[in-house]
C-alpha cells in the first residue's frame, strides 16, 4: 500500500520524463511520429534561432534569480532571526496568499500595473518625475523578468526561510556573543548555512523562468520565448520530436543543476526540521 | 558587535520592507479586482462601480460549463491526492532511502508546467496508441479509449501537480507526531488503521484539511497542463487563457481573473486565519497548564 505513490510516480511522471529522451530521437511524420533514430530534432534547435532564444532565457532566468535572492533572502533571514519562533510561521504565511493565487492571475495583473497608461507610469507622471510613459517595463525583456520574479519570489523566502529553521539559534547567540559584525555573520555563517535552500529556491526560479511558456507570452512581447513557448510552439506544429527535445534538453539542465547542488550543498537538509 | 533592538526603527524599518513586498506582491492582483468592478473598465477616467462583468461572467453558459468542469476537476484532485499524500509522507518515515524518496515526490516542484504538459502529452497518446494496438492485436475492445486524452488525464497532470504540495503540508504536521504514540496503541491491541484513525489522525488533521484548501485552489488555478491534457472540455483558467490570447483584455477578463483571485484569497485566508486561531488557543491551553506547576 505504501508503494502505491512510489508507483503512481515512477508510471506517470519519471517514465515520461526518461521516455523524452527517447521520442527526442524518433522520426518526424505529418501529424505524429514514428520510431527510428535521428538527431534532426536536436540539429533543428542548436542551428536555429532557438538555441539562441534559450540562451536569452537562460540570462533573463539567472537576473531573475539574482533579484529574487537580492529582494526574498533578507527577508528570511529576518524572519529567522528577529521574529520570536512562534510567530515565525504566521510571517511566513503572508507569502502563502500570494504564491497561492494563480500564476495566471499575477502575471495577467502585471499588464495593468506595467502598461503605457498602468498604475506605475500613472503614478510617476503624475508626481512629476516622469514626463512620458515608460514604455521598457512592459512587452520586453525587463517585463519577463518582473514577471517572473513577481511570481516566483516566494519560493526564495519559503526555501531559504527552511534552511535558515534547522540551524541551532545558539550559533547566532555564540557569533553575537563574539561580536561577529553583519558582512561577516552572513558571508561565513548564514551563507553556507543557508545555501542548500538558496540553491533550492534558485533552481526552482531559474527552470521555471526557462519553463513558463505565460510570462513571455502575455509580459514579453512580439518575439519574447523562452524554452517552454518553444516547446508549445512545436506542439501546436505538430513537431513532436522537436517538442521532446527542448524537453530533454530542459530536464538534463534541470537534473545536472541539482545533481551539482546536492553534491555541493545536501539539498536533504532542506528537509531536516521536518523529518 | 551590533543590536537590531538597540535602535527600535532597524526592526521597524524591516517589518516595513517585509510587508512592502507582500504589499508590491498583491497589489497587482487587488488592482485587478477593483478594474473589474468598474463599469468602463481598465484605463477609463471614470470609476463607476458595477457587478456587471460578474453577472457576465455567470451568464455565460460557456463559462458556467467550464466552472462546474474545473469544480469536478478539483474534488477528484483532492479525492486522489490526499490519502496519496498520506501514504507518501508515512512512508518517508520508515524508508532508509530518503533522498531517493524525496527526489522523486518533489521533483514535479522544479519541472516547468508546459515541459511537464508536452511529456505527459506525448505519453498518453503512445499510451493510447499502445491500447489500441493490443486491442487489434488480441482482436478485442477491451482497451478501446484508455488514455484517450479526457478528464483521467487531464486528472493524472494535475495529481502530479499538486502531490508535492500536500506532501510537505502533511509531513510538516506529521514531524510534531511521535510514532511511539501509534506503538503504544498498537500494545494496548489497537490495528494498524484503529492507531492511525484513532490516534495519529486526530494531530495532523489540521494538515490534512490545510492540504486539501491547498489542493483545491492549485487544481482550480491550473492551466498549463490541462491545457495539453484535457481532451475535450474546457477548465475556468483555459477560458481565461484563450479570452486573453483572443479577444484580449476586456472587462469580461478582468471579472474572470477577479473571481478565480477572491475565491484563491477566500479559500487560502479560512486556511490562514484558522491556523493562526487554532495556535492561539493551543498556546493559551498550554500557558493554563503551565501556571499551577508554575505557582507550585
Amino acid at each position: 500500500m505504501f508503494y502505491v505513490p512510489v508507483v503512481f510516480f515512477v508510471l506517470f511522471f519519471a517514465a515520461p520524463m526518461a521516455l523524452t529522451v527517447v521520442w527526442s530521437v524518433f522520426e518526424r511524420t505529418q501529424f505524429w511520429m514514428e520510431p527510428g533514430f535521428t538527431l534532426f530534432a536536436y540539429d533543428n534547435f542548436f542551428t536555429s534561432a532557438r538555441a539562441e532564444n534559450y540562451l536569452f532565457s537562460m540570462v533573463h532566468g539567472a537576473a531573475a534569480v539574482a533579484i529574487s535572492f537580492a529582494i526574498g533572502f533578507p527577508i528570511a533571514v529576518f524572519i529567522r532571526r528577529r521574529v520570536t519562533r512562534v510567530a515565525q510561521h504566521r510571517v511566513i504565511l503572508l507569502f502563502i496568499l500570494p504564491f497561492m493565487i494563480s500564476e495566471l492571475v499575477r502575471v495577467f495583473a502585471m499588464r495593468p500595473v506595467l502598461g503605457r497608461h498602468g498604475i506605475i507610469n500613472s503614478l510617476l507622471i503624475d508626481l512629476g518625475i516622469i514626463s512620458e510613459p515608460i514604455t521598457a517595463i512592459l512587452f520586453s525583456p525587463l517585463g519577463v523578468i518582473i514577471g517572473d520574479v513577481m511570481s516566483f519570489l516566494p519560493f526564495m523566502i519559503f526555501a531559504g526561510f527552511l534552511a535558515l529553521e534547522a540551524v541551532q539559534n545558539y550559533i547566532f547567540e555564540v557569533c553575537d556573543d563574539l561580536g561577529t559584525g553583519r558582512v561577516r555573520l552572513f558571508t561565513h555563517i548564514i551563507l553556507p548555512l543557508a545555501a542548500p535552500g538558496i540553491f533550492a529556491g534558485a533552481v526552482f526560479i531559474f527552470v521555471n523562468s526557462l519553463g513558463v511558456a505565460l510570462v513571455p507570452t502575455l509580459l514579453g512581447g512580439p518575439g519574447a520565448v523562452n524554452a517552454g513557448l518553444i516547446a508549445n510552439q512545436a506542439i501546436v506544429a505538430l513537431d513532436f520530436p522537436l517538442a521532446m527535445a527542448i524537453s530533454t534538453i530542459m530536464v538534463v539542465t534541470l537534473v545536472a543543476l541539482l545533481y551539482i547542488g546536492h553534491r555541493l550543498f545536501d539539498l536533504t537538509r532542506i528537509l531536516e526540521p521536518i523529518s | 558587535m551590533y543590536d537590531d533592538f538597540a535602535n527600535p526603527w532597524n526592526i521597524r524599518l524591516k517589518w516595513v520592507y517585509l510587508l512592502g513586498v507582500v504589499f508590491a506582491l498583491l497589489m497587482p492582483v487587488f488592482y485587478t479586482i477593483y478594474i473589474s468592478f468598474n463599469q468602463h473598465g481598465f484605463g477609463a477616467r471614470i470609476y463607476e462601480f458595477t457587478f456587471d462583468w460578474y453577472r457576465v461572467v455567470l451568464g455565460d453558459t460557456l463559462l458556467v460549463v467550464s466552472l462546474k468542469w474545473t469544480l469536478y476537476l478539483a474534488l477528484a484532485a483532492i479525492v486522489a491526492t490526499i490519502p496519496m499524500a498520506l501514504l507518501s509522507a508515512k512512508f518517508y518515515k520508515r524508508t532508509r532511502r530518503k533522498v531517493a524518496f524525496v527526489a522523486l515526490m518533489l521533483s514535479p516542484l522544479f519541472v516547468p508546467a508546459d515541459i511537464m504538459g508536452s511529456s505527459l502529452l506525448v505519453f498518453f497518446k503512445n499510451l493510447a496508441n499502445g491500447f489500441v494496438w493490443l486491442d487489434e492485436v488480441l482482436g478485442v475492445y477491451w482497451f478501446d479509449g484508455w488514455f484517450d486524452l479526457g478528464f483521467l488525464t487531464a486528472l493524472i497532470g494535475q495529481v502530479i501537480y499538486v502531490h508535492p504540495y500536500a506532501f510537505i503540508v502533511i509531513l510538516i504536521t506529521m514531524s510534531r507526531y511521535r510514532v511511539q504514540q501509534t506503538e503504544a496503541a498498537r500494545a494496548c491491541g489497537a490495528t494498524a488503521w484503529q492507531a492511525f484513525w484513532q490516534v495519529e489522525f486526530p494531530q495532523i488533521r489540521v494538515g490534512v484539511f490545510s492540504s486539501c484548501a491547498f489542493v483545491t485552489i492549485l487544481s482550480f488555478n491550473e492551466a498549463v497542463r490541462t491545457a495539453l491534457l484535457k481532451g475535450g472540455f474546457d477548465t475556468f483558467s483555459n477560458m481565461l487563457v484563450a479570452q486573453m490570447l483572443n479577444i484580449g483584455m476586456s472587462g469580461e477578463s478582468y471579472a474572470m481573473a477577479g473571481i478565480m483571485s477572491i475565491v484563491s484569497m477566500l479559500v487560502i485566508g479560512s486556511v490562514i486565519v484558522f491556523t493562526l486561531l487554532r495556535a492561539e488557543r493551543l498556546e493559551r491551553r498550554a500557558r493554563a497548564m503551565a501556571q499551577p506547576l508554575m505557582a507550585s
